[in-house]
């Protein structure tokens, strides 16, 4: 349900309907519309199945973790099985969904696509870029790697189609480099998740949990924050492929600013940057902590050890289960 | 419908500010007084906010929320006045949530420092929350008797808070930690009386406008059981903390409650300081309201929320009912 809200609220102002302004006002005319909004659909189903995905390589990742550490457990084992299974099946429909959002936005935010893909002229036949650095100065893609026509291919099913560049929306659109490495990352992300998940499941089919190649492990627990790097990318790419607008082409982030020093907001900005680093490295810290810890319900394998130690290693375990409750 | 409804919104903002000052007012005291406590304490007290603190915040998002949408008007005047208190109080609420959680969660040798962050974040919301208040009351004014005037509240609010949060350990803890929080509310009555009386005398100073509205005949007679009542809820307050046997007879509870009338009679006293004003002498409640179709639809919205939000605010308080138990977060 927040994700519904908050979702609709962003879609608008990505593609703003059913509104009128009325002497400098923005009016609401027809409500459906606006909660219904186009863009609304393809960033909803997208950022849910992003969601999907956060979880499944979180649970993933630590459970491999737990696995490399030898901490793990049945549960460990069924959470590692789960998560991979539901990995992948959610990425290839995401793939998908993300494909049909890219349309969606080609269809409504022209300027957005030129800038992801990197397109500073319109072209017929355009090549996908891999790996660039664009220069805003002269307005060219440098140490470019591309595949010819596949851009055309994959936003017109058509190798010679044509996609507007950056050329047709002069001090209208977006700065390109943060687009198009945002959408980089998240699209690296993506495949990588496609990889890891499908090879995690092939695996699966003939071997169990432990037998597991170590390196395999590893590269699962290195995944385990995938998700969100991905899905942060991702706004990256919608939020900063909207501007100058905040409305898309109604009103502009500049027209709604407050007027602040800059030194003002350079410090707050500063700040909550620094507040946010130490928070991620805690939060890291603290997953591996808690992760490294033997996992409930089961003891720790202690094969030989005396009854008493097992005992205390229930006891652990015991106090380790109540109540996860209140705190969340 | 153009009269009444931003007068329904203004209505419920106030209250959604008041509920949340004694939530979440209670819930910060605790953190602060969580730097007071000895550590074999410190686990109960937070265990007797645990369920109950993030749902008390949801009221600062509720009041501000409708601010943003029945008066956005206001929301740009206030949001870009209180910038930087905002932006510090934020940073304290993220450090105190995240830490509320981490104390348990982190490395056993790092508790105490999460505890620290803890009393730090609430202390550093509480502070800049009494700052706010001052400085929307003053206008947003940039000169030095208004920033004194916003210090006086910046003290003022954490003096309250403590009071709250100690009245909410006498009910809540036993044995010990009671006595001890009859300690900590006596000692918050003083700082927190003196500052309620220093903001009464200053603000009619420091407003023309609000003077008007208080001093005049015979207004000011009808206005005057607001201070007598007050000053009677002082009264109770530092009676019950001085006296044991009240306590132990199980009236513990007229510490908070005390505490809670003093809190309800100055925003009775500050909303009619203000009114009919969103942001006083600028923009009145009519002034700032959104359209009127706008309005309808968040009143539908609101009339399914409100009611939602109170009932398991309800709920809520009616499991965790009685003494706090000690309770461990996946530790």
């Amino acid at each position: 349900m927040s994700a519904f809200w908050i979702l609709s609220l962003n879609s608008w102002m990505q593609t703003p309907v059913g509104f009128e302004v009325v002497n400098g006002k923005i009016m609401a005319t027809d409500w459906l519309a606006i909660l219904f909004n186009p863009s609304f659909p393809y960033r909803f189903t997208h950022m849910l199945m992003a969601s999907g995905l956060t979880a499944s390589f979180v649970v993933a990742g630590v459970s491999a973790w737990q696995v490399v550490k030898k901490v793990d457990s049945k549960a460990t084992h069924h959470a590692l099985k789960t998560a991979l299974v539901a990995a992948a099946i959610l990425i290839p429909i995401q793939i998908y969904v993300g494909d049909l959002h890219g349309l969606n936005t080609l269809k409504h935010q022209p300027a957005k696509i030129a800038a992801m893909e990197g397109v500073w002229k319109t072209e017929k036949g355009a090549p996908i870029i891999l790996f660039a650095w664009p220069d805003k100065e002269t307005k060219s893609n440098l140490y470019a790697i591309e595949i010819p026509k596949i851009a055309s291919l994959i936003l017109t099913h058509d190798p010679d189609g044509e996609i507007k560049g950056l050329n047709e929306f002069e001090g209208k659109h977006p700065p390109v480099a943060p687009v198009f490495w945002a959408f980089r990352i998240m699209v690296g992300m993506g495949m990588l998740m496609l990889l890891l998940s499908w090879f995690g499941v092939y695996l699966l089919r003939k071997r169990t949990v432990n037998t597991m190649p170590r390196l395999y492990l590893i590269a699962l627990s290195a995944m385990a924050f995938s998700g969100w790097i991905a899905t942060v990318a991702g706004w990256y790419v919608t939020e900063i492929g909207r501007q100058p607008y905040i409305v898309y082409g109604v009103i502009t982030a500049a027209e709604t600013a407050a007027k602040h020093a800059p030194a003002m907001i350079g410090l707050t900005l500063t700040a909550y940057l620094a507040l946010y680093i130490f928070l991620l490295i805690s939060y890291v810290l603290v997953v591996k902590n808690l992760s490294e810890k033997p996992t409930r319900g089961q003891p720790p394998k202690l094969p030989t050890a005396p009854i008493q130690k097992i005992d205390a290693g229930f006891a652990s375990v015991d106090s380790s289960s109540r109540a996860e409750t209140a705190g969340d | 419908m153009e009269t009444v409804l931003p007068l329904i919104f203004m209505g419920i903002m106030g209250l959604a500010m008041l509920i949340y000052v004694i939530l979440d007012g209670y819930d910060l005291g605790v953190g602060i007084l969580l730097h007071f406590a000895p550590d074999d304490h410190k686990d109960m007290m937070v265990a007797s906010i645990g369920p109950f603190w993030d749902a008390n915040e949801t009221w600062l998002v509720l009041g501000v929320g409708i601010m943003l949408v029945a008066f956005p008007a206001a929301h740009g005047v206030v949001l870009s006045g209180l910038y930087l208190p905002v932006a510090i109080m934020l940073l304290g609420l993220m450090i105190r949530g995240v830490s509320f959680d981490f104390r348990t969660k982190a490395h056993d040798a790092r508790k105490p420092f999460w505890n620290r962050m803890f009393a730090i974040g609430s202390v550093v919301a509480a502070t800049s929350q009494g700052w706010m208040l001052g400085s929307y009351v003053s206008g947003f004014r940039d000169d030095w008797w208004t920033w004194a005037f916003n210090a006086v509240i910046a003290l003022t609010v954490p003096a309250a808070y403590v009071a709250l949060g100690a009245g909410w350990l006498i009910m809540k803890g036993e044995g010990e930690l009671q006595a001890r929080a009859v300690v900590w509310a006596r000692k918050a009555v003083l700082p927190f009386a003196l500052g309620i009386s220093v903001v009464s005398i200053a603000t009619p100073l420091i407003s023309e406008t609000i003077y008007k509205k208080w001093f005049h005949l015979p207004g000011f007679f009808a206005l005057l059981p607001i201070p007598l009542v007050t000053a009677a809820a002082f009264m109770a307050l530092w009676h019950v903390t001085g006296k044991k046997s009240i306590i132990d007879a199980g009236y513990g509870w007229i510490a908070f409650a005390s505490t809670v009338l003093v809190l309800i009679l100055a925003t009775l006293g500050l909303a009619y300081s203000i009114y009919p004003y969103v942001v006083i002498d600028r923009l009145n409640v009519w002034e700032a309201a959104s359209a009127t179709s706008s309005l309808v639809i968040l009143l539908v919205g609101t009339l399914i929320t409100l009611p939602a939000i109170i009932g398991y605010t309800i709920f809520v308080y009616r499991i965790f009912w009685g003494k706090a138990q000690e309770l461990t977060y996946g530790a």
